[in-house]
């Protein structure tokens, strides 16, 4: 291996050794945007300051996310002698005095732990890894989520960090290319197209300079894995662009963040400063006389720029409007040259191939899928988080066993798998692997990740109401197929529901259906996948609307409730007022 | 209010961007980063500087939602529109805000203490329903603690 990265990973590890044999007391404190939104920036500050007051001697710092967002702050706490830790959840500001005082009593908190995570279980706290949450999910890309400091980048070079780089350095172009295909690895960002195909025509282009995006603005609702990653090993995801950029002859790349995403964007700012302070960014890569400059980039509120052209656009400083194709980002792309969009994901995945090999990292999944896959799960659940599993899991286990199950006591009424372009599925199809294929075969897709759930106290066409109007609000305005008809489907819903349907609707949504298939990118092709999709499988649910004018979650104010409604029905002047 | 700042200002505030290199949403940000909003005047200063169009920066600018075009309220509170607070009763709490604050979605009080929009998705969908203010998630709302918030704020000076 290059001898200076072998310098910087000998010195990354003897720190590491030093930190964990210091005979002190380690506390890690979750510190992400779940986490603060549930006051872990309190509850770190208690603790560092019963550290200072010597209340308690122990080292206090901060890691990424375990997942367990529901139950955020999370915090572990290694014993001085370094045999034995736990993880905690639930550390609130108002509680984490209690976690102070069984720290400085040398005791485990069995109230607040969510298991042991090195070391033995104890007679009241299991292992971690035999907790519900932790069972049959595969950590590799977070392997290192909860366990390192994001904001360091010594921790991770101390846990195989630009290992994968390091081997990619004596590898060429080709023999990259061709490991990235090995593996099967497809593109996380919804499509699922072979990035080492798309690595290989950034490689053969013929015209430079050459460009690398990351395309972070995770802009699907309920979608955070990206986040989860970013805020949480930050390096993962530039030794990915690293590797991709010796495999394609790529000289300058960018990182698009969504606004939304303000922590995310600071970590990765940082972590990019970092790469070039130890020089494995900039020029002459640690020596190698190989360059490659990485940006981050803030958007600033836009979910067309999730599409790779309108990206493209958007850090031109044009409207993110997405272009028309051909020609392709690989032939004319940022300025006009090669350029080549990957999902964080794809990216992230990139060091653990080329650190352990394209098998080892195939085989952990039975689906034609390879890999992990990060998800998280929200809407009508017990637990929302982000777990990362071999590929293929039903959605049924998503809800059951990770998400702990309905929230509610109502039964189960469907489900999204992934965004508002993804469509709506009935109870009926949770047991569908959560796989490319049977969303295609759907005319839907499977989306990035975010799974939605809900009970029968949802309503379809309020759903559809809430997609629909996301579309329009975020459709460029290029096409009149597509900012027209999401506004004529919003129209037509919001009459629905205000007790104006019509026999016509049907056949309406069914004209919009074909109609705006024929919009340029597939924001305007997919927008009526909700419709197109519940249209098949809560037909009764569209004609009750129309014609009964009955709303059976009593969701639209306009309608009368019906059998799932809570609310009671209105007075009968009332409602033949309305 | 602060007097809206001159061109000569925002010149040098932008002095750092450079045309053709990625430049007009870093230029706007740093702006909106300094002064809450985006002046008029910055439009003109930071087409200059990128030796571009007034017109392609302001196309810039309306097009995405988190621009803003005067200036910020003391408390700016965004409402999540997602999938998550919006199966957990997220519309009841954008009604009871809108009644406590007598004002719709981007609008302002008359007293620019308050500002309502729309929040999209930020992955805190564990809190839903939420709204955050000023960027803090406050979550797990009903209507009443939603109102809860807003009068509290509004006493708190
Ligand atoms: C409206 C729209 C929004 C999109 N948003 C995202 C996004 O937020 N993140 C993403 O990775 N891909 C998004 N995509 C897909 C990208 O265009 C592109 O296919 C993807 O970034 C390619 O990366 P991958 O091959 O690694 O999956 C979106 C597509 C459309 C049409
Ligand atoms: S389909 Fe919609 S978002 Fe895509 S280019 Fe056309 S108008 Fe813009
Ligand atoms: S839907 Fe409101 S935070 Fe995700």
């Amino acid at each position: 291996m290059n001898a200076r990265l072998q310098k910087l990973i000998a010195d990354a590890k003897a720190a590491w050794q030093a930190e964990q044999s210091s005979g002190r007391i380690r506390v890690r404190v979750t510190l992400d945007t779940s986490s603060i939104a549930r006051g872990a920036e309190e509850t770190l500050a208690r603790l560092q300051e019963a550290a200072a007051s010597r209340k308690i001697d122990a080292d206090v710092g901060i890691t990424g996310s375990w997942g367990f967002c529901w139950l955020e702050p999370c915090v572990s706490v290694r014993s001085a002698a370094g045999t034995h830790a736990v993880l905690y959840g639930n550390v609130t500001p108002d509680r984490v005095n209690e976690l102070v005082e069984a720290i400085a009593a040398g005791r485990d908190l069995p109230s607040l732990a969510l298991g042991v995570i090195e070391g033995n279980a104890t007679a009241e706290i299991p292992l971690l890894e035999d907790h519900p949450f932790m069972k049959g999910q595969v950590r590799r890309l977070m392997a290192n989520l909860g366990r390192i400091d994001p904001e360091n980048i010594d921790h991770y070079l101390a846990h195989g960090g630009y290992e994968g780089f390091g081997k990619a350095l004596e590898m060429d172009a080709e023999a990259i290319v061709k490991e990235v295909l090995d593996s099967g690895l497809g593109g996380r960002g919804g499509g699922g197209f072979p990035t080492g195909r798309k690595w290989d025509f950034l490689r053969n282009a013929t015209s430079s300079p050459r460009y690398l995006i990351c395309n972070a603005d995770e802009g699907d609702p309920g979608a955070w894995v990206n986040r989860i990653l970013m805020e949480g090993d930050p390096h993962l995801i530039i030794e990915g662009m690293l590797i991709a950029a010796l495999a394609s002859h790529a000289d300058e790349g960018y990182i698009y963040i969504r606004y939304e995403y303000p922590l995310a964007f600071e970590r990765m700012k940082k972590a990019v400063a970092q790469a070039y302070e130890k020089g494995l960014l900039g020029k002459d890569i640690l020596g190698t006389g190989k360059n490659f400059e990485l940006i981050v980039f803030l958007g600033a509120g836009s979910y067309v720029c999730g599409e790779e052209t309108g990206l493209i656009n958007s850090i031109d400083g044009y409207r993110g409007m997405p272009r028309i194709k051909p020609p392709f980002p690989a032939q004319a792309g940022l300025w006009n040259r090669p350029t080549n969009v990957n999902n964080v994901e794809s990216y992230a995945n990139a060091p653990l191939i080329l650190r352990n090999g394209a098998q080892w990292w195939s085989s952990v999944s039975d689906a034609k899928e390879k890999g992990t896959k990060m998800f998280t799960f929200s809407g009508h659940v017990k637990q929302a988080g982000c777990i990362e599993i071999p590929f293929g899991p039903k959605v049924r286990t998503l809800l059951e066993q990770y998400g702990g199950g309905l929230s509610g006591d109502l039964p189960l009424k469907g489900f999204q798998p992934g965004g508002p372009l993804s469509g709506i599925l009935p109870a009926s199809d949770i047991d569908l692997p959560l796989t490319l294929d049977p969303y295609r075969e759907r005319g839907m897709f499977l989306g990035s990740g975010g799974v939605v759930f809900f009970d029968q106290s949802a309503c379809i066409l309020d759903l559809c109401l809430f997609f629909l109007g996301f579309c329009e609000d975020e459709s460029c305005g290029r096409c009149t197929t597509c900012h027209g008809g999401t506004q004529r489907a919003v129209e037509i819903l919001r009459r629905i529901a205000a007790g104006g349907g019509r026999d016509a609707d049907l056949e309406n949504f069914e004209n919009l259906i074909g109609t705006l298939v024929w919009s340029n990118c597939l924001h305007g092709q997919f927008a009526m996948t909700s419709i197109k999709t519940s249209l098949k499988t809560f037909r009764d649910e569209y004609i009750e609307h129309i014609v009964d004018k009955v709303c059976r979650a009593g969701v639209c104010k306009g309608l009368m409730p019906g059998r799932w409604a809570r609310r009671a029905a209105p007075q009968p002047a009332a409602a033949a007022a309305s | 209010m602060a007097a809206e700042p001159g061109l000569q200002e925002l010149r040098e505030l932008v002095a750092e961007f450079q045309p053709g290199r990625g430049h007009v949403l870093p230029a706007l940000h740093k702006v909106q980063r300094t002064y809450g909003w985006v002046p008029r005047a910055a439009i003109e200063a930071i087409a200059r500087q990128l030796n571009t169009t007034p017109a392609l920066i302001y196309g810039a600018v309306t097009f995405y939602s988190d621009f803003r075009t005067h200036p910020p309220a003391k408390f700016e509170v965004a409402w999540c529109c997602g999938p998550a607070c919006r199966l957990r009763g997220g519309e009841a709490i954008r009604e009871a805000i809108q009644e406590e604050l007598g004002i719709g979605l981007d609008e302002q009080t008359p007293d620019h203490r308050f500002g309502l929009h729309v929040g999209q998705c930020n992955g805190t969908c564990h809190e839903a329903p939420q709204i955050w203010v000023n960027g803090r998630v406050r979550g797990n709302l009903t209507p009443e603690s939603a109102r809860d918030i807003i009068r509290s704020l509004r006493d708190g000076e």
